[in-house]
């Protein structure tokens, strides 16, 4: 309701992506016009998915209440692509491991945030009508960017070929976990009924998991080297 | 070394991160999620009669919602559920100068207990005499409309509540809801048409016959046009004129019982505003037409008004019919056939003089009785002023029409025995004639009396096109002759009736938050990212 509301909501979903680029280190090093790319990147590949799954699968005709557990498994799988695509990016990239990792990170959150967040934030929150569903929009953009940097992580180190064997399990099952908690939050959702809030709490917490996780690989990694 | 220093970032900003979610949540205690609610309103009246204004002027309507218990009351829209209703409260709302009074009605108004019926019909002519530049209307109670209703009584009682902490806190999280109409500002309905419709049955024998004349008039009144449905009055009155049409009719289609006497019917518009259409049709029919039923041979005019429920029925006259008239012949076999037929029927003949000077004429048949016509008018109500006859209240499903079809066989029965001219004749009062085939049909009156009640009848609404002034025009046309339709369209310098428009809305009902609870919520977002900024700033890891 109202512009002050859009500002509020605004400033909680786009702050922490200025505070990230700024206190990575990122602006040290030009990064800027490479984040752009990677959104420019992030583009193509949703593009790509979107012409894939409206071609390939067919609409679903159950009944409406039913949740259609292996269609939107499959859907899910499509998901994929944004891992070729994260890996697209950060081999484009010269530099340290950390560095490719930040800079596709940032650019596929930024542009995410900018296609899926801004309109819908624009258009609704500025109305007359409150709903909670706007700061739950821009909460749900900031765990977002946690889970981008989680995921451009994990690919990086799937991709290493200097990754110990031991490793090789846990990371693929964290690959898998980034690409199916879309799935995975869907199914929390519709099982458990959870209400907004709950849910957004939920995704947090296995955000947060799935990050924590692939941090202390990523450490032990770096570390090892 | 930093990776130790990032791990140790890491979990600490992983960790915070779901504290501070929880931190907030307890803070703000989020409500459930409701979405705008969208209802109709119907607006009070707004007319102009004779010069004077009456009604609620305003339509437009973009105000946050309070209930009438509420402290502060001005420029909000007031809430207010019928069973809490009252005059005082009313007033109240006026004299702080509200935006709006919104009333809620229950869905089923059989629901309500009878006194509060009774006492909400009495108060409509003080609330449209009542000079408001407010918008007035009446909504039907929902589900929705209720939680609305309650929510913003629940925030408007606890305004003048205890401690600072707790009204910041009330204030922070209470849902507020702002009303706002869709439409535009009320403007007066240029050219609208009032139609009549009239239809005859001539009599046998050649010319100079007279004349009957059967008025009803078929619109409703109430203090929301929309929601006028009218069932006494006057749907039963068109009931019993269409019954006795088609009685009538079956009689004179038969060479041995045609009688001697033009029977005229008319169902007059514009009725409950000063009989406009009664008005205009005996200016066009005695002034400006050579050769009219009504300008020659004029036995009575006999008015139809009220004639659903109780086991009262008066003819109200202007002045007593003198001795050997046919008007002194019709009240006799009134009584003839009350005191025969039916006993336990109470029939009086009430004497009125009419008053000039008053606001509004007060029966149908003082029209008739200004041009000089012998007329009078039949009603189970006593008073012309009693709240029966201009209620919202008189619905098919509070007012019972058990009376009704007594009440039609009552006055067939002395119609004809006027017609036929039974008593000098010698035939006894306790012949009925309308028996077996010709008898008084219940369902039909039934279905008739739920046909007009299921939608409003107000003049306001039924231009010359409306489904209910065709319909009526094509019954008409099946039992009589000639019939026809008569516009009155009120004068463009000096007009006698003015009606508004913008009667019935959409009205959105909006959640809003309090501009303190953007305040806080700021004051929450910056404490957050200032915790962010803080916890990368010191661990900065590239």
């Amino acid at each position: 309701m109202t512009l002050f509301h859009f500002g509020n909501c605004f400033s909680l979903a786009y702050f922490p992506y200025f505070i990230t680029y700024k206190c990575s280190g990122l602006s040290e090093y030009n990064a800027f016009w490479r984040c752009v790319q990677a959104g420019a990147t992030y583009l193509f590949v949703q593009l790509c998915k979107m012409l894939f799954l409206a071609t390939f699968f067919p609409t679903w005709e159950g009944g409406a209440g039913v949740y259609d557990f292996v269609g939107e498994f499959m859907k899910a799988t499509v998901d994929l692509a944004d891992l070729l695509g994260l890996h697209l990016v950060m081999s484009r990239n010269a530099g340290k491991g950390e560095y490719k990792i930040m800079v596709a990170a940032m650019g596929w959150a930024t542009a995410e945030l900018i296609m899926s967040r801004c309109i819908p934030l624009w258009v609704g929150a500025r109305g007359i009508e409150f709903d909670w569903k706007y700061i739950q929009m821009s909460f749900d953009s900031n765990i977002s960017l946690v889970h981008y940097i989680a995921m451009a992580a994990v690919v990086w180190m799937f991709t290493r070929y200097d990754l110990p064997k031991s490793f090789r399990l846990p990371v693929t099952i964290l690959l898998g976990l980034c690409v199916y908690k879309g799935f995975l939050m869907e199914l929390f959702v519709h099982v458990f009924l959870l209400g907004s809030w709950t849910a957004l709490l939920v995704k947090a917490v296995l955000t947060g998991a799935i990050s924590l996780c692939s941090l202390f690989l990523f450490v032990t990694l770096v570390h090892s080297n | 070394m930093f990776e130790e220093a990032s791990e140790v970032l890491e979990n600490m900003l992983k960790w915070s991160f779901p504290l501070s979610l929880v931190l907030f949540l307890v803070l703000v205690c989020p409500l459930r999620a409701e979405a705008a609610h969208e209802f109709s309103v119907y607006r009070m009246q707004q007319y102009d009669l004779q010069g004077q204004t009456y009604g609620s002027r305003n339509a437009i309507l973009n105000t946050e919602a309070r209930t009438v218990d509420a402290e502060v009351l001005s420029r909000r829209c007031v809430m207010v559920r019928l069973a809490d209703f009252s005059y005082e409260k009313y007033q109240k709302a006026l004299r702080q100068s509200a935006g709006a009074v919104v009333i809620i009605l229950p869905q089923n108004m059989s629901t309500m207990p009878q006194d509060i019926v009774q006492q909400f019909m009495e108060l409509e002519p003080e609330l449209l005499a009542t000079e408001t530049i407010v918008p007035v209307y009446f909504a039907l109670e929902d589900e929705e409309l209720l939680s609305i209703y309650t929510q913003t009584q629940i925030s408007s009682s606890s305004q003048g509540s205890s401690s600072a902490a707790e009204v910041l806190l009330h204030t922070a999280t209470a849902n507020g809801f702002q009303m706002v109409t869709s439409g535009a500002q009320s403007k007066a309905v240029s050219d609208w048409a009032i139609t009549s419709l009239e239809g005859r049955l001539t009599g046998a024998g050649g010319e100079d016959l007279p004349t009957i004349v059967l008025v009803a008039h078929y619109d409703s009144f109430g203090v929301a046009p929309w929601l006028s449905y009218g069932a006494d009055s006057n749907g039963s009155g068109v009931a019993v004129l269409l019954e006795l049409a088609r009685l009538f009719s079956r009689l004179y289609s038969y060479k041995r019982t045609h009688a001697g006497y033009n029977l005229l019917f008319f169902l007059s518009g514009g009725g409950k505003f000063n009989y406009q259409g009664t008005k205009r049709w005996l200016e066009d029919n005695l002034d400006h037409t050579d050769s009219s039923l009504l300008q020659d041979n004029v036995a009575f005019v006999l008015c139809l008004d009220t004639l659903g429920n109780s086991d009262n029925l008066h003819l109200h006259v202007s002045k007593p019919p003198k001795e050997g008239s046919p008007q002194h012949a019709l009240l006799k076999e009134l009584e003839t056939v009350a005191a025969h037929q039916h006993p336990d029927l109470k029939f009086s003949m009430v004497h009125k003089k009419i008053n000039l000077a008053d606001d509004t004429l007060a029966w149908e048949h003082e029209r008739f009785g200004i041009r000089r016509l012998p007329a009078f008018t039949l009603s189970h109500l006593e008073s012309h002023r009693s709240p029966a006859r201009h209620s919202i209240m008189d619905m098919r499903s509070v007012s019972s029409l058990e009376g009704l079809s007594r009440n039609t066989k009552v006055i067939a029965e002395a119609l004809a025995r006027v017609i036929y001219n039974l008593t000098e004749k010698g035939v006894g009062g306790d012949l009925q004639i309308f028996t077996e085939q010709m008898q008084v049909q219940e369902d039909q009156l039934a279905s008739l009396v739920d046909w007009l009640t299921a939608q409003p009848r107000a003049a306001q609404l039924l231009d010359k096109d409306s489904s209910i002034v065709n319909t009526l025009e094509y019954y008409l046309s099946r039992y009589l002759k000639d019939v026809k339709r008569h516009l009155v369209r009120a004068d463009k310098r000096d007009p006698e009736f003015v009606f508004y428009d913008q009667l019935k809305q959409t009205m959105n009902a909006y959640r809003v938050k309090p501009a303190i609870f953007d305040l806080l919520l700021a004051v929450c977002i910056a404490s957050y990212l200032g915790v962010l900024y803080l916890a990368v700033q010191f661990h900065v890891w590239f």
